[in-house]
């Protein structure tokens, strides 16, 4: 580098003044070689302390749809109304993980990063990006496990598979949003990383996660319309649709795609507003 | 009173009441045409809690509205210009708002009145904690290169002469979590100097390390002025500032005290009616 490279003179711009949306989204942009290194990172990171190391990215999955099966399944019997009950658990469960996951991860990547952001200036939307990504990525394990235990009972190969990506697609768009919003949120009151696990907790009892809705609740009651407007509920439902079959949820998969996008504006705008206030204490 | 802040500055030397604008002798490339950080009536207030983060508990027990709050005013309508190519040092007593305007200037701290208008890109650099303290040295020059928003080539190319300036060559593995606080710091200052920024910011960040480190760091930030443009360093040690700077600015309670050539601040500085006892 030389003393030439200065020459071109910039403008001078206000510190202070919000940027707009293009340059920060160009900022973004830029940078987006960092989430990857940070979600291979962390994933590496994760395991590297145990003597089963990368095996537990299947273990874990795997043992917790054990879990869940031997309670739900064998002890409590909320089995009513499907099949494949096994399957069905597993569905619902990694999706409702991803989304869970993410907002948690989201809501801690503020405050865990305090050393970063008070180094380097950057656009903040890149760490709850970027753990939103971690936690992506992470979920790939849980597919494998999934499709296992697809073919393990029974269900034959089908091209409709092949929707499974689209649809995790859609709960990534809304994941990110969720995670802004949890980020912001933790730096205006730290306890809500204490505070989400029980909201998720409800979550996971309100989206059919351990049940088949359609044979607790009756149809056309306001039970139903509450558990379809459920963007998590129509996140679950189209994955079993992806890997078990039978009728296409449209109106469940227009009110995804609707909730994603609204998530991820609305996340995305309300977390910038706040931009300056991440470098605080 | 003219304000340079919201109109278009025709030919940077124009020097304002507000601004006792002071230009010296600089051996570097020196731009007396060319502004390159306008500070107009800056004003920076905040609130600190009692505690930085209330529990859920005590915030109930206690009313959320009723939390104690302290206002700092910690800048008071401070304005000033420097030019392209000056290196200023900002000298002041603990909490007369040296480490606040700087951070005001690289935009992580907001204002409460006045602008802050900046030539060109902005780095600050801190006594940086460990960014992640559970990857290694490598791992985390590479993490901060990437926030910067370098490309990985361009983070490896400056690889090996990072861990020869920081002198970590064996540590470069080890998670940060194990560094000792001068190691941290080397290592963070390295980081910072990644990349060279059109306006260097300079907090403390010497402060930490041995004399070794310090001289070298002092080299390392010549050699970064020469590309940089312009500096503007905090720190309490006066004779780096006679080192690095032509000029200086005495902060005092949030307001400038002096601002001019840096033998007559710190003389006046040092002298008895100054803050610190000769």
């Amino acid at each position: 580098m030389s003393v030439e490279t200065r020459s071109r003179a910039p403008e001078l711009r206000d510190v202070h003044a919000s940027s707009k949306l293009g340059p920060y989204l160009a900022d973004l942009w830029t940078r987006r070689s960092y989430i990857w290194y940070v979600a291979t990172n962390e994933l590496r990171q994760r395991q590297i302390t145990s003597v089963l190391g990368n095996l537990w990215h299947l273990l874990n999955p795997a043992l917790t749809i054990g879990v869940y099966y031997v309670i739900f399944g064998l002890v409590l019997k909320t089995t009513r109304g499907v099949e494949n009950f096994f399957l069905f658990l597993t569905v619902g469960l990694f999706v409702f993980q991803f989304t869970q996951k993410a907002t948690i991860d989201g809501a801690k990547s503020i405050v865990t990063n305090k050393g970063l952001i008070k180094a380097v200036q950057f656009p903040r939307a890149l760490l709850p990006i970027s753990s939103t990504v971690t936690e992506l990525l992470a979920m790939a394990p849980n597919f494998v496990v999934l499709y296992a235990v697809a073919l393990l009972s029974g269900v034959t190969p089908s091209v409709r598979w092949l929707s499974m990506i689209p649809i995790i697609g859609i709960q990534f768009v809304f994941s990110l949003g969720t995670a802004m919003i949890a980020a912001r949120m933790t730096t205006h009151f730290i306890d809500t990383i204490q505070i989400l696990p029980f909201i998720f907790r409800l979550i996971l009892y309100g989206s059919g996660v351990i049940f088949n809705v359609d044979s607790y609740v009756e149809s056309g009651g306001i039970a139903e319309l509450i558990f379809k407007l459920n963007p998590i509920y129509c996140f679950i439902t189209l994955a079993r649709w992806s890997v078990m079959g039978g009728e296409f949820p449209a109106t469940l998969m227009v009110i995804a795609i609707g909730w994603s996008v609204a998530m991820l504006v609305g996340g995305f705008l309300w977390f910038r507003a706040a931009e300056e206030r991440y470098a605080r204490d | 009173m003219v304000s340079c802040g919201s109109e278009p500055l025709r030919n940077g030397t124009r020097v304002t009441e507000s601004s006792k604008t002071f230009v010296p002798e600089a051996a570097g490339p020196l731009r007396r045409d060319l502004l390159s950080i306008v500070a107009r009536d800056v004003d920076v207030r905040y609130t600190v809690y009692e505690e930085p983060h209330v529990s859920a508990r005590k915030a109930v027990s206690r009313g959320f509205k009723s939390r104690r709050t302290i206002e700092v005013h910690a800048v008071k309508n401070v304005s000033f210009d420097v030019h392209v190519g000056e290196a200023v040092g900002i000298l002041g007593s603990n909490g007369s708002g040296k480490s606040t305007l700087l951070r005001s200037i690289a935009g992580l701290q907001s204002l409460s009145n006045g602008s802050i208008k900046v030539r060109g890109e902005v780095g600050l650099l801190g006594v940086g904690a460990a960014l992640k303290p559970s990857l290694s040295g490598y791992r985390n020059v590479i993490l901060g290169g990437l926030a910067l928003g370098m490309s990985r080539e361009q983070i490896e190319d400056q690889l090996d002469e990072i861990v020869e300036f920081s002198g970590l060559s064996d540590a470069m593995a080890r998670p940060m979590s194990t560094y000792s606080s001068g190691m941290r710091a080397r290592l963070a200052f390295s980081i910072s100097t990644l990349r060279v920024p059109d306006v260097l910011l300079v907090d403390e960040a010497l402060a930490v390390g041995d004399k070794e480190f310090r001289a070298r760091s002092l080299e390392r930030l010549g050699e970064i002025r020469a590309k940089a443009g312009t500096i503007l360093m905090v720190t309490h040690n006066l004779s780096e500032i006679r080192e690095s700077c032509r000029r200086a600015i005495w902060l005092d309670q949030g307001t400038i005290r002096m601002d001019g050539l840096v033998e007559d601040v710190i003389a006046a500085y040092e002298s008895p009616t100054g803050h610190r006892p000769a």
